[in-house]
């Protein structure tokens, strides 16, 4: 039963129409998966092309994805870009002011382990992920916006395979 | 009886996370109502420490750090720094290689102003003009691929000449890129010029005087936009610019309505530029003999050059081995931070933000 | 005016207040006493023939045995440019503000002061900047600074 790729459903005509049964769980995470919302959050290089991918060629929104500026409407933070020591202490606030469920994409060398700063540079973080926790790296230098979007279709099936119950224990 | 009413000034704190300040700029400002009193930058988010960086690298391993120096016109840092380790080593670059690489810095300046067009008009609120520019810089990206396989940070330009020569589809597509994106400049200019929020919102906004910009050594758009005609590709020439044929554009208010149409009129020569060395490109080698372990002998120099955003400078201190005892950059942008808090007071927030995305700050040239 | 024509005027202009150095020879670079720093700048300003209006940059060089600030000065007008440099010790650096010549040195100085530790005289804001705020592991940008966090490129054959 092809109602919606992939949703696990029940389904029973009767008179006048058809009775769809499925989980809340899959529901719920297919609704957060199709619609991810990021914060406008970048910092350097990688930045011009995070506007690229939400520009006219690759047209991020038909991912469902567009960018807010403010964190609280946010789901999901792409750290485009180098984080500085400096601006390690402000990414951490970016993510605490998110709301929950809230995922990371740490995109860049810079954001996965410094990148080409990593030696003789006395003021990158060497990697955000002990900042934020982070659920998909993207390498390159910068990533191109296929393999941005390629990250962000993976976040979106482990969004999917999630738990409901697995919320709660975070 | 109603009592007096008081007025308190407050401190309202933008960025370092503000869309507007492209980037990761902190402005301070010190508000009554919604009148700006002081703005006081803070910087420092982006410090990435390249110059320390490039002190312990060879001369041809600076070249890809200095790409993340200005990666908006990642190009014209390949060249600077080029520019200057030829100067200490006097290596002649042959010709084909100079017209590749005036080629490749007039592509890279309309892709920047591209940027400007559109971020500048979403910052002001129209979101038309971003797609539309961004469409159009999407030809000048397929270029820059099919030359060095990079859309953003090249590593193209080498001490020497360039890194390897263009596919035999670089000067067709080439010539079909700029009669596109020379189509559609006036469809931009169409889109605002007459705008009557868009000229509400600039004109007369933010207006800066020809002597505060020289005194502030504001340079490239800011400054010819303020009526001070002054282009390093005239007036401290490089390169091969002496052989073609551009007008250098001023406008004489320097406010923000100015700046952009002055960036759209650089548009306009640039294609011209590049029209021309299409045309006059020669047959011959791309790179001259430069050795691995490039060693110039002991000495300083500063050169620079004229970018998108104004005056792009290095300056290389040698001291014989191959790396380089010290290297400094200098942007435009650092210069015209400065001057936010010059004509950036006793406007308002919204003409704030005009002024900052007119500036086309770029965070990495302030930061380093 | 060309190179060659500046060099001349320059040593007819000023014949000890600046001295050719060798290390100029691709372009001209000459060095300036640091107590006379102020008197040459405002010169070279104010010069009818020169008019050095616009400062294009200010750099510091640690050569780790002395500190060197190179100041790189253009003339609008007159489409001129010029290198010089003031030589400081490396403990106790010290030197003038150039801002009240050319406002724009204003952030160079405060740069150099936190990276490099030289001390700007009458400067009006020096303040941290470039740095995170709590920062107190000296000046980083020195050539025998070091830090456990602090990792060197590979030597690499």
């Amino acid at each position: 039963m092809g109602l919606i790729k992939k949703l696990p459903v029940y389904s029973e005509k009767i008179p006048g129409g058809a009775i769809v049964t499925t989980s809340l769980e899959s529901v719920l995470h297919f609704a957060q998966a199709k619609s991810l919302w990021y914060l406008l959050f970048g910092t350097a290089c990688c930045a011009i092309e995070l506007m690229c991918t939400g520009a006219s060629r690759y047209d991020f929104d038909r991912l469902g994805m567009m960018f807010r500026a403010s964190p609280r409407q946010s789901d999901l933070i792409i750290a485009a870009g180098t984080i500085t020591k400096k601006m390690a202490p402000r990414l951490r606030r970016l993510y605490d002011q998110m709301a929950e469920p809230r995922y990371v994409i740490a995109m860049g060398g810079c954001t996965i382990k410094g990148g080409p700063f990593y030696y003789d540079s006395y003021a990158v973080e060497k990697g955000i992920d002990h900042i934020v926790p982070v659920d998909i790296y993207i390498p390159g230098c910068p990533p191109r916006p296929e393999s941005l979007m390629e990250g962000c279709l993976h976040l979106s099936e482990k969004i999917r395979r999630q738990k409901l119950l697995d919320w709660q224990e975070k | 009886m109603m009592g007096e009413i008081r007025t308190q000034e407050f401190i309202v704190n933008m960025g370092p996370h503000h869309p507007s300040t492209h980037g990761v700029c902190r402005l301070m400002l010190t508000m009554d109502g919604e009148k700006v009193m002081k703005v006081e930058p803070y910087i420092g988010y982006l410090h990435r420490a390249l110059e320390k960086i490039c002190e312990n690298r060879t001369y041809h391993q600076c070249i890809p750090i200095l790409d993340r120096f200005e990666y908006v016109t990642a190009m014209s840092c390949n060249y600077t720094f080029a520019l200057a380790a030829e100067k200490l080593a006097q290596i002649e670059v042959p010709e084909r290689a100079e017209y590749l690489r005036v080629i490749m810095l007039e592509l890279n300046r309309i892709a920047s102003h591209l940027i400007f067009f559109g971020t500048t008009a979403m910052d002001l609120g129209a979101l038309t003009p971003f797609l539309y520019a961004l469409r159009e810089r999407e030809y000048i990206m397929d270029l820059f691929e099919m030359t060095c396989g990079q859309r953003l940070t090249y590593n193209y330009i080498r001490i020497g000449g360039v890194a390897k020569d263009i596919p035999a589809e670089f000067v067709p597509q080439c010539r079909e890129a700029i009669k596109i994106i020379g189509k559609k400049v006036p469809e931009y200019e169409g889109l605002l010029n007459e705008n009557p929020i868009w000229k509400a919102r600039t004109i007369g906004v933010g207006v800066l005087p020809p002597e505060l910009a020289v005194a502030y050594a504001a340079s490239g758009p800011i400054l010819r936009a303020s009526g001070v005609k002054y282009d390093l590709r005239r007036d401290d020439p490089y390169s091969i610019y002496d052989k073609f044929e551009f007008d250098i554009p001023t406008r004489p208010n320097g406010d923000v309505f100015d700046r952009y149409i002055l960036r759209l009129e650089e548009i306009k020569q640039s294609i011209r530029i590049i029209g021309q060395a299409l045309e006059g490109l020669p047959e011959g080698d791309i790179k001259a003999k430069v050795p691995l372990k490039f060693k110039p002998p002991a000495g300083e120099v500063y050169s620079r050059i004229e970018n998108s955003r104004g005056e792009l400078g290095v300056y290389i201190l040698s001291d014989g081995t191959d790396k380089p005892v010290r290297v400094k950059t200098r942007g435009g942008s650092y210069n015209h931070l400065q001057l936010i808090p010059e004509i950036g007071t006793d406007c308002l927030i919204a003409d704030l933000v005009a002024i900052f995305a007119s500036f086309d700050v770029i965070m990495p040239e302030v930061d380093r | 005016m060309t190179t060659e024509q500046l060099k001349d005027y320059i040593a007819s202009r000023f014949p000890v207040m600046m001295t050719l150095l060798e290390t100029g020879r691709r372009e001209p670079m000459y060095e300036v006493k640091a107590g006379q720093l102020l008197e040459v700048c405002r010169a070279l300003r104010d010069d009818e023939t020169l008019k050095f209006n616009y400062l294009c940059n200010i750099g510091a060089v640690d050569t780790q045995e002395r500190l060197e600030i190179v100041y790189s000065i253009a003339s609008v007008p007159n489409r001129l440019r010029l290198d010089f440099k003031v030589v400081l010790p490396r403990e106790g650096a010290s030197i003038e503000s150039v801002q009240e010549i050319w406002p724009a040195a204003n952030w160079y100085e405060r740069e150099m002061w936190e990276l490099y530790g030289v001390d700007v005289k009458a400067h009006d804001n020096l303040k941290r900047f470039l740095l995170p705020d709590d920062w107190d592991k000296g000046h980083p940008m020195r050539k025998d600074w070091d830090d456990p966090d602090f990792v060197r490129f590979p030597e690499i054959e």
